[in-house]
């Protein structure tokens, strides 16, 4: 009987296999390339643009990549679909660097074309998104020519000798399809990455998209486990996904397969870094947190222990994750622990049966002093970071949150 | 277990000094210590808003806020208002007087099986002292009720109800609504 199943579901497998038209591979790599979460607005219809960018030049907004013959991509071969892809240019001129063709040049031919082959066939829907708002230079576009002559700067793939086939699968992965670069890495004045410090994070639409280099990873005590875990349901042990990084677990990363999603990891974590075995966890002493920082304690027993728990072990991990293992709280960067206090976070929704409750903003109830104190208490604590937190370091923080409007959101 | 000293005026009574576990939920204060039940348990997690009690802030205003996911120290001096709170008493205690919201609750029959009402009372109480700080215009007035009462979840949906009562307290309170120029 066993055996029976067993051919049966080799039959099966085959015929999946088989059956992975262009079309079903470029579904895949599109999901990879998580194009869904930038090309669809607010309770807007996927792929047709309008969602919008908050760079330091104004507002600009993503476009419809619908086969819509007048609003979308309807008119596009594949050459042209490739032009975009690689070079950002666009039948109607150069695209913004916001596309991230700076990583997408280093797509497959294969792969480019069955991402053409899966987009040509979506429902076309007519659509323009909003004009963008961009202050002088930036709104001319003829100016991004001479700025991907400056910036953009063609470099194949890195793939390193010596490393395994899924080491290089993850390097794909992580930088070109998935294009993790995009938000990790830092820019320059020019808003171009900074090719000298890949993924070694960068502050944008007022959340640090943080240090995912191998060490700063291991420092705040990832592993293979907890990363999956993280990439699938969007918490983990060490710290719950937010802000954009929830919206790419969402749409993009827990639908990957489990050998590509192996393969981003062991490039992430750098399997050889772990042989040499060089990075210690940073964990804290709650005991001199206490000592030091007493107002922060209290105001953390009063504003955050009731959730993320008294120890800080957390409440249930579906709820509200613990501190006291947190990459946030251990990170180098205090930024994220600084901002999600002050602005609070939104409830999430995975699917319907599935979402985790919001966090209060704390904006308005406790000062920058109190905020100072709350963050210094629990990096101590937990955080082992080394570095105090300043009064003035939380004014800043809560100015430029302020200004761009992200100040008190989640009341 | 560390304990703190808490007091806080509650329902216009000074509380305390008492001391209590610092890790108390304000909560289970309320039920356990004061025993106001009003305040409702729903979630337990911050989302369904039923145990939304009013602080008074250091500049008057009134904010709502959910006393399961705060502990009771973050109440400590302060000035806070529960359902019991709401309407008008005399000194023995006896019932003067219903609150506005809550009349037009009643009015409006805004509720089925009552377990969300003291939340969305308390969350409409702290909205119309916003509006007579802030007016808003007559034209947004569904958008502010949604904003500010949108998140409260009833299992016996009845919002429209709610939501109705709400707007009735604003329209027919003077000085809430901006006057069209
Ligand atoms: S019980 Fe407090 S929000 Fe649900
Ligand atoms: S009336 Fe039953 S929960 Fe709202």
């Amino acid at each position: 009987m066993s055996r029976l199943i067993l051919v049966v579901l080799c039959i099966l497998c085959v015929d999946i296999a088989a059956a992975q038209t262009p079309i079903d591979k470029g579904r895949y790599l599109a999901t990879a390339a998580d194009c869904v979460a930038c090309h669809t607005a607010v309770n807007g219809r996927p792929m047709t643009g309008g969602r919008p960018f908050h760079t330091p030049f104004g507002k600009l907004y993503s476009t419809n990549i619908t086969p819509d013959k007048k609003t979308g991509i309807g008119n596009y071969t594949l050459e042209d679909f490739t032009a975009s892809m690689r070079r950002g240019m666009g039948i109607h001129g150069n695209l913004y660097p916001a596309m991230p063709y700076t990583s997408y040049y280093r797509i497959s031919d294969a792969d480019i074309a069955a991402l053409y082959a899966y987009f040509m066939q979506l429902p076309a829907v007519e659509y323009v998104a909003p004009e963008n708002d961009l202050i002088f230079p930036a709104n001319l576009r003829f100016g991004l020519k001479a700025w991907n002559w400056v910036f953009f700067d063609r470099q194949p793939l890195q793939q390193e000798a010596g490393k395994s086939p899924d080491w290089q699968r993850g390097n794909y992965l992580v930088n070109a399809l998935g294009h993790c670069g995009e938000c990790h890495t830092p820019r320059n004045f020019a808003y171009a990455l900074k090719r000298e410090a890949p993924l070694a994070g960068n502050v944008l639409e007022g959340w640090d998209a943080v240090d995912i280099r191998p060490q700063a990873l291991r420092r705040q005590g990832w592993d293979r486990a907890s990363l999956r875990t993280l990439f699938r349901t969007g918490v983990s042990e060490q710290g719950a996904a937010f802000g954009e990084m929830f919206s790419v677990v969402k749409h993009s990363l827990r639908h990957l397969s489990d050998s590509d999603l192996d393969a981003m990891i062991t490039y992430l974590l750098d399997d050889d870094e772990t042989a040499s075995g060089t990075v210690a966890q940073t964990t804290g002493d709650p005991q001199a947190a206490a000592e030091q920082h007493p107002q922060g304690r209290a105001d953390y027993v009063a504003y955050c222990a009731a959730c993320h728990g008294r120890e800080g072990t957390g409440i249930t991990l579906a709820f509200a994750p613990p501190m006291h293992r947190n990459a946030g709280v251990r990170g180098e960067n205090p930024y994220n622990t600084i901002a999600v206090v002050l602005r609070g976070l939104p409830v999430q929704r995975m699917s319907r049966t599935n979402a985790r409750a919001g966090m209060p903003s704390f904006a308005k109830e406790l000062n920058n002093a109190r905020i100072a104190g709350v963050v210094n208490f629990m990096r101590t604590a937990w955080g082992a970071s080394g570095t105090a937190v300043t009064e003035d370091q939380i004014a800043k923080i809560r100015e430029d949150l302020r200004e761009h409007g992200f100040l008190g959101e989640h009341q | 277990m560390a304990k703190i000293p808490v007091s806080m005026v509650v329902n216009g009574a000074e509380v305390g000094p008492v001391e209590v576990d610092e890790y108390t939920s304000m909560l289970d204060f309320l039920q356990e210590y004061l025993n106001l039940t009003g305040t409702k348990l729903g979630c337990g997690i911050g989302v369904c808003r039923s145990c939304t009690i009013v602080v008074e802030g250091q500049d008057g205003a009134l904010q709502p806020i959910r006393s399961c996911i705060n502990n009771v120290g973050r109440f400590h001096g302060t000035k806070v208002t529960t359902i019991e709170g709401q309407a008008e008493r005399n000194s023995d205690g006896a019932l003067l007087k219903l609150s506005p919201v809550q009349q037009a609750f009643l009015r409006n029959y805004s509720f089925q099986c009552g377990w969300c009402t003291a939340g969305f009372v308390n969350g409409a109480t702290a909205l119309i002292d916003r509006l007579r700080r802030e007016p808003v215009s007559a034209n947004d007035v569904e958008q502010v009720i949604e904003e500010a009462l949108g998140d409260h979840i009833c299992r016996c949906t009845g919002y429209v109800r709610y939501f109705r009562a709400v707007r009735e307290v604003i329209e027919s309170t003077p000085g809430l609504l901006k006057e069209v120029e």
